[in-house]
C-alpha cells in the first residue's frame, strides 16, 4: 500500500547486491578481471576445453575467492534476518544477535568443541555427536543465552529496554569470559584462532561450510517468512496480536529457534560479527516501512550486500594483512547504535517500545 | 428467535489464588445492542472483559458465542468473529495507518491480502473518518486519532457490510470497548461512540466497559453493574438503575437531575 511496490525495491537491492558479488571476487590479494572470473566459469563448465597455464589461479579463485564471497553474502543475510526477527519478538530496536548474546552464546558453545572436543577421556564429550558436535553446541549456547536475556528483560509481556541491554551485556560478558579462557588454556594453534573468530573472519571458508549456512539459512528464512502476519501484529503488543489469532507464545519460541539455528550455524563458521543485525532492518525501516512482509526478505538483501562490502574492506584496508570483519562492522554499527538510543531518550519514554 | 444467539456468559468464576475476581457470573449479552459493563475499579471489569474475548480462560463456568464454547474455538475463527479496541494502544515500530488497520484482516487471509480486504481496510477508514490519513504513519498521529485508527482496525477484523443479512455462518460478530473513550477529548470520545453505535444496525454485539456514567448511560442500551466479581445489578433502561445501587456500588452520594441530556437524565455525584 505504498509508492513503489516492494517488488521493485526487492529487484532493486538484487541489482547492487550482484554489483557487490562481482566486486568482491574480482578484487583482493589475487586481482581477476570479470573476463578472466568469466573464463574460469566457462572452463568449469567445460565448455572451454583448451588448456590454461593459469590453474594456480583458477585453484584460488574457486577454492578460496568464491567460497569466502559467497560465505559473507550468506552470514550478511543470516544476521540481517536475525536482527530483523528479534527486533520483532523483542518489539524493540536495539535488539540483535551480536547484542542479545546468541552470537557470543554460539561461539561459547563451538569453542567449547574446539578446544576440548579433540581431548581425550573426560574431555571427549563431543565424541558421540560427531561431525554435528560443533552446531550443536554453537545452537544449545546461543539458544540458552537468547532466552536467558528474553526472560530477564520481559515481564508481562512487555521488554524493557534497560534490563535488555544489560542483560545482555551480562550474558555476552560471561560467554566472552567463557571463551577467552578456553582460547587461553588451548595448546593447538588453531584453537587460538579463537581470538581472532571472536571478532569475525571469513579466511576460513570453504565450499563445506559454505553449503551448511546456505542450508540452514534458506530452511529458516522461507518459514520465517510464513511469519511475517503474526511479527506486525506482534507490534500491537502480545494481547492484541492473540486478538487478532495469533499465538505470541508459540510464535516467539518458533521464531528464537529458527533465528538461533541460523545464527549459530554461522557464528560456528566465521566467528561473532556484531551490529549488521542492528543496522540492517534500522536503515529500511527509516527508507521505507517497518512491515515484516517488507523488512524480512529486504533485511537479507540489504545484509548480504553490506557484509560483502565490508568483506572488501576488510581485505584492502591493510594488505596484505587482513582487518577482522567485526571491527569494521562495529565501526559502522557503534556510532548508529548510539544515535537510536538518543533517538529514544528523546521520545521521553525509554520503554516507548514496551 | 433462537435462544442461543449472541454472548452468554455461563456462571463464569475467575479466581486468582484464592480470591475470587469473579464469582458465578452470569450474563447475556443480545445482538444488536449497546451492552455496557459499569462497576468501580477492581469491580472484575476488565477480567470479565478477558473472559469473554478468550483472552483468558474462566476457572470454572463457560463464555458462549451463539451457543458455541469460546474454549473449543481455534485462534482465528475466534478472531474472525470478535474484535477487541482497547484503551491505548502502542506501536512498537511505524506503520501508515492503512499498514494498521490491514492487521484488522490478517484472521481473514493467507499471505497476501486479497482485492476485498483492501476495500475494507477503505470502507473502515471512511466509516471512523480517517480515509485522508491512510498514508500517515501512525505514531505521528493525535492520541484521538490513533483510538480511531485502532477502531478502523477492529471494525475491519468483523467487518460486515451495510444491509448484508446473509451471513455465511449464521454467526454473530462481537465487538468489546476496553474504556476506549479514556484520555480523549470530548470530540473524540462522541466520535467513537457515535461510530460504534452505527454498527448496531449490522447485528454486532457490543459490550463495552466505560468509566463515565453519564456517558455510559446516554450511549448504553443494557446496564451491567459489577461489584465485588458479582452482577449488582442489571437493568435495560437507564432510568431503572436506583440511586441507592450507585451510591452503595460506587461509595458515592448520587443524584439524577431530571431533563437533560438523551436519557432524559443527568446524574451528578459528590462524595
Amino acid at each position: 500500500m505504498t509508492r513503489r511496490s516492494d517488488a521493485f525495491v526487492f529487484a532493486m537491492l538484487a541489482v547492487v547486491l550482484a554489483v557487490a558479488l562481482v566486486a568482491s571476487a574480482c578484487i583482493g590479494a589475487f586481482t581477476f578481471t570479470p573476463a578472466r572470473i568469466a573464463s574460469y566459469i566457462a572452463q568449469g563448465a567445460g565448455w572451454n576445453p583448451m588448456r590454461d597455464a593459469d590453474a594456480l589461479g583458477r585453484n584460488v579463485f574457486f577454492q578460496l575467492r568464491l567460497p569466502r564471497v559467497f560465505m559473507g553474502a550468506l552470514a550478511g543475510a543470516v544476521l540481517g534476518v536475525s536482527g530483523t526477527l528479534m527486533q520483532g519478538l523483542f518489539r524493540n530496536p536495539i535488539v540483535e544477535p551480536g547484542l542479545a548474546g546468541t552470537s557470543a552464546g554460539a561461539a561459547l558453545g563451538a569453542s567449547l568443541v574446539f578446544v576440548l572436543g579433540g581431548g581425550t577421556g573426560a574431555l571427549a564429550f563431543s565424541a558421540p555427536l560427531g561431525a554435528f558436535a560443533v552446531p550443536v553446541l554453537a545452537f544449545g549456547g546461543a539458544f540458552g543465552a537468547t532466552i536467558l536475556v528474553y526472560r530477564i528483560s520481559s515481564s508481562f509481556g512487555k521488554v524493557n529496554v534497560f534490563t535488555l541491554l544489560l542483560a545482555g551485556i551480562a550474558v555476552n560478558a560471561v560467554c566472552g569470559a567463557g571463551t577467552g579462557f578456553l582460547s587461553y588454556v588451548a595448546r593447538d594453534p588453531q584453537a587460538r584462532n579463537i581470538t581472532f573468530w571472536s571478532l569475525g573472519t571469513f579466511t576460513t571458508a570453504d565450499w563445506r561450510g559454505v553449503s551448511i549456512v546456505a542450508a540452514c539459512f534458506a530452511v529458516c528464512f522461507v518459514i520465517a517468512l510464513g511469519y511475517a502476519k503474526p511479527l506486525n501484529a506482534l507490534m500491537l503488543g502480545e494481547d492484541e496480536a492473540a486478538l487478532l489469532g495469533a499465538d505470541p507464545r508459540k510464535l516467539i519460541v518458533r521464531l528464537l529457534v529458527l533465528n538461533t539455528i541460523m545464527v549459530a550455524a554461522t557464528t560456528a563458521m566465521v566467528g561473532v560479527i556484531a551490529f549488521v543485525g542492528l543496522v540492517v532492518p534500522h536503515v529500511l525501516r527509516m527508507v521505507r516501512s517497518s512491515s515484516y512482509a517488507f523488512l524480512l526478505p529486504a533485511s537479507a538483501l540489504l545484509g548480504a550486500t553490506m557484509m560483502v562490502v565490508v568483506d572488501i574492506v576488510a581485505r584492502e584496508v591493510i594488505p596484505p594483512a587482513e582487518l577482522p570483519i567485526g571491527i569494521i562492522t562495529a565501526v559502522i554499527g557503534a556510532p548508529v547504535f548510539l544515535w537510536i538510543l538518543l533517538r529514544e531518550q528523546r521520545r521521553g519514554s525509554t520503554n516507548y517500545y514496551g | 428467535m433462537d435462544d442461543a444467539r449472541g454472548l452468554e456468559l455461563r456462571d463464569v468464576t475467575v479466581r486468582a489464588g484464592e480470591t475470587p475476581i469473579l464469582n458465578g457470573v452470569s450474563v447475556r449479552f443480545a445482538p444488536g445492542k449497546m451492552n455496557v459493563v459499569l462497576g468501580p475499579n477492581g469491580a472484575g471489569k476488565t477480567t470479565l472483559l478477558r473472559v469473554a474475548t478468550g483472552l483468558a480462560h474462566p476457572t470454572s463456568g463457560e463464555v458462549r458465542y451463539d451457543g458455541e464454547s469460546v474454549a473449543a474455538l481455534a485462534p482465528e475463527p475466534l478472531a474472525r468473529r470478535r474484535a477487541v479496541l482497547s484503551q491505548h494502544v502502542e506501536l512498537a515500530f511505524s506503520l501508515s495507518v492503512a499498514d494498521v488497520v490491514l492487521m484488522g484482516r490478517y484472521p481473514h487471509y493467507g499471505r497476501v491480502p486479497r482485492a476485498r480486504d483492501f476495500e475494507i481496510v477503505e470502507r473502515a477508514l471512511e466509516l471512523v473518518g480517517m480515509a485522508d490519513k491512510r498514508e500517515q504513519a501512525y505514531p505521528t498521529l493525535s492520541g484521538g486519532e490513533q483510538q480511531k485508527a485502532q477502531l478502523a482496525r477492529v471494525l475491519a477484523q468483523i467487518w460486515r457490510d451495510e444491509g448484508d443479512t446473509s451471513d455465511e455462518r449464521a454467526t454473530h460478530r462481537f465487538l468489546f470497548l476496553d474504556e476506549p473513550i479514556s484520555g480523549l477529548d470530548v470530540h473524540y470520545q462522541l466520535h467513537i461512540l457515535q461510530v460504534v453505535r452505527g454498527l448496531l444496525a449490522r447485528e454486532i454485539t457490543v459490550v463495552a466497559v466505560l468509566h463515565d456514567l453519564n456517558v455510559a448511560f446516554e450511549y448504553g442500551d443494557r446496564f451491567v453493574l459489577l461489584d465485588q466479581g458479582r452482577v449488582a445489578a442489571d437493568e435495560s433502561d437507564s432510568r431503572s438503575v436506583s440511586a441507592s445501587v450507585l451510591e452503595r456500588v460506587f461509595r458515592v452520594r448520587a443524584e439524577r437531575i431530571e431533563g437533560a441530556g438523551a436519557s432524559g437524565g443527568y446524574w451528578h455525584f459528590e462524595l
